[in-house]
């Protein structure tokens, strides 16, 4: 295993995909990136991406292993007790209840010790913000407002509507408001939004499996001080154009983070395998796909006078 | 016309919903679901909604009711319909255990009614084939039997977000997992092929944390012929419709057959294919063959119209409830048996 500077992001690769070697990779890799004196919090929140209840070998959501690893680094770097939150929060089609308990996060919990928080339950403040001059009101946990160290461990995918989603749109699902879809059609002003309310400190991206076409395994983890410049790092590597991802044009224009396009030619090695390795697709064609296949299917059944199966039912 | 009611507007009942309005002599009277915005899309097509079923088998005049809901009420929805003299088509698991299934089939073996159990894995397509060449005997005596239906269960993603309803992590209220709900239609069919099955050997897994099982594997056994039937089955698998992972394959003495041999090859080309055939039979005048380009749901189709042709034409019932009472000993005893471990 071996670690790679950039100015202000780490990219490291494991060897194997044991629990020691991620708990090395982490450790490096936050090591490397962090000079923050853990001291001077009283709680770290870790926030990973727990969308739905698909597993870490699904690529969709965070490893309980790089948790654990990151709790562990806390552990170590800090000279007092620091309380460790792992926060998620509800959202349309999932319930941290059961998400903690059937990703592992509930049994990591017992064996550090550390708390599970639901971001939809408890003190919710709402924050307005403005974005691209509009004005935006969101549900945010108390907890979160609250001086703590923010670590933001997102997992590195491309969606199949979204597109890129890494660190910021990680954030989006720490919004308290469990029906989230409701934003969908605001999306990139959405995400900016909680972006400008929360910033996170410390961006660890589990990239064990990254999903593009498929999930694969990728072996990386890519930590960043600044959430938007470690996506637009990222999307840049893995062939994503940042211009083509709405939210990240707006995250630039709107300074919510460092947007300096990194030098990668100065970094062979391990910025090549990301961008040989990472499963790409057509993103233009498998983002247009599905709202294409849908427009085909209401024009026949509207023709044909056919069922629309309600799973694929959008009204 | 058969006045139809419909218990339960999920996944499942929306979808029976769907297919009964466009069913032949049959007339959807009203739906019930406790939330609002199912009862919702039922107002859209011009149809009463209740807050309950109760309330909507007292206030109108059904014939029948397409029971649909969560495990929990199927018991007493059942005994509430059969005491109005309903005819009832009842979702499978039709029950959480062994012991409700006798009780709900004690209740209506005094009740003139028909009821009707939606087993629609019999009405596959790529199934329906499979059988008709062991009927046939065109690969000798079968042997072996495997079978796997490994998919998302609860946990499936609708493009419109909807949280998993709670009962889904309750075993009591579930009364069981991916067995109890994938792999009742695997024992189903061989049951169906081989009568009644012994249960030889069975484990559960518990990836997933919950109290009920997310994947198992059961072996079962016939008594009469010694034919072996290996079940597998699962919720662990994220797939993204129309992705779908179902298949028996048989081994005979003289050869083999698989239900992967007659399903679409391509789901999308399979799509455009019925969708152009239904196109044309519109043109032309004929019935359209509902859901057909899902090729999945296209067997929901099926079944529901052989239960309200059985009822309008008077005829018998192809899938009775006392009849599912071997899959449910099945699935008790596999259950009983399991060798699996919970990692929790």
């Amino acid at each position: 295993m071996k670690v790679l500077i950039l100015t202000n992001i780490i990219i490291s690769r494991i060897k194997n995909f044991s629990n020691k070697d991620i708990n090395i990779a982490v450790e490096n890799s936050l090591d490397s990136l962090s000079d923050k004196n853990l001291s001077n919090y009283e709680s770290v929140i870790i926030k990973p991406n727990l969308c739905y209840y698909w597993d870490y070998s699904t690529g969709q959501t965070t490893d309980p292993r790089v948790v654990s690893a990151v709790v562990d680094w806390i552990r170590k770097r800090s000279t007092k007790y620091v309380e460790i939150f792992v926060a998620e929060a509800d959202a349309s089609a999932m319930k941290t209840k059961y998400v903690f308990k059937m990703l592992g996060f509930e049994k990591l919990a017992k064996e550090k010790q550390i708390n599970l928080v639901n971001l939809s339950e408890g003190e919710i403040i709402n924050k307005k913000v403005m974005v691209d001059g509009e004005k935006f009101t969101l549900p945010v946990n108390k907890i979160l407002l609250d001086k703590n160290l923010m670590i933001n461990v997102p997992t590195l995918k491309i969606h199949r509507t979204i597109g890129f989603t890494c660190a910021l749109k990680n954030m989006f699902g720490a919004i308290a408001k469990p029906r989230k879809y409701d934003y969908h059609n605001k999306l990139a002003k959405i995400i900016v939004a909680i972006n400008k309310i929360i910033k996170s400190d410390i961006i660890l991206v589990d990239g064990i499996i990254a999903v593009g076409k498929n999930p694969k395994k990728m072996g990386v983890i890519i930590t960043g001080d600044d959430a938007l410049s470690t996506d637009l790092f990222i999307a840049k590597i893995i062939g994503y154009r940042p211009s083509r991802s709405s939210y990240l044009n707006l995250g630039v224009k709107e300074k919510i983070g460092e947007s300096k396009i990194f030098n990668i030619n100065s970094n062979p090695l391990d910025i090549e395998y990301i961008k040989k390795e990472f499963p790409k697709a057509n993103y233009l064609i498998e983002e247009r796909k599905m709202s294409f296949f849908l427009s085909m299917l209401k024009l026949y059944t509207k023709i044909v006078g056919d069922v629309i199966p309600p799973v694929l039912d959008v009204e | 016309m058969l006045n139809v009611g419909i218990a339960g507007l999920g996944k499942m009942g929306k979808l029976h919903f769907l297919n009964a309005l466009k069913s032949n002599n049959v007339n959807v009277v009203a739906v019930a679901d406790l939330s609002k915005s199912n009862r919702k899309s039922a107002e859209k097509y011009h149809i009463k909604s209740y807050k309950n079923y109760q309330t909507m088998i007292d206030a109108e005049k059904l014939d029948a009711i397409i029971i649909s809901l969560p495990n929990f009420l199927k018991k007493e929805s059942l005994f509430y319909s059969s005491d109005n003299n309903l005819d009832i088509f009842i979702d499978k698991p039709f029950a959480r255990s062994l012991k409700e299934a006798e009780e709900m089939i004690k209740k209506i073996e005094s009740k003139n009614i028909k009821v009707m159990v939606g087993v629609n894995y019999r009405y596959f397509d790529s199934f329906q084939k499979v059988k008709k060449i062991i009927e046939e005997g065109n690969i000798g005596e079968v042997v072996l039997a495997t079978s796997e239906l490994i998919m998302d269960g609860p946990f499936s993603h609708p493009l419109v977000p909807s949280p998993v309803a709670d009962w889904w992590f309750s075993k009591e209220k579930s009364g069981g997992g991916a067995l109890l709900d994938l792999g009742y239609h695997l024992i189903d069919l061989f049951c169906w092929m081989f009568g009644d099955l012994e249960v030889e050997f069975s484990s559960l897994n518990y990836r997933y944390h919950l109290p009920i099982e997310d994947a198992a594997t059961v072996i079962l056994k016939s008594k009469k012929t010694g034919i072996r039937c290996t079940v597998n089955t699962g919720w662990f698998s994220k797939m993204i419709f129309p992705d779908f992972n179902f298949r028996i394959n048989m081994h005979g003495t003289v050869g083999y057959i698989s239900t992967d041999e007659f399903a679409p090859k391509n789901l999308y080309f399979h799509a455009v294919k019925e969708g152009t055939k239904n196109f044309v039979r519109k043109v032309i005048g004929r019935k359209l063959h509902y859901l057909s380009y899902t090729y999945y749901y296209s067997s929901f189709v099926n079944i529901l119209n052989l239960f309200f042709e059985s009822i309008n034409k008077d005829l018998e019932i192809p899938v009775k409830l006392d009849e599912q009472l071997s899959v449910m000993k099945s699935i008790e005893m596999a259950y009983k048996k399991n060798e699996g471990i919970n990692i929790d």
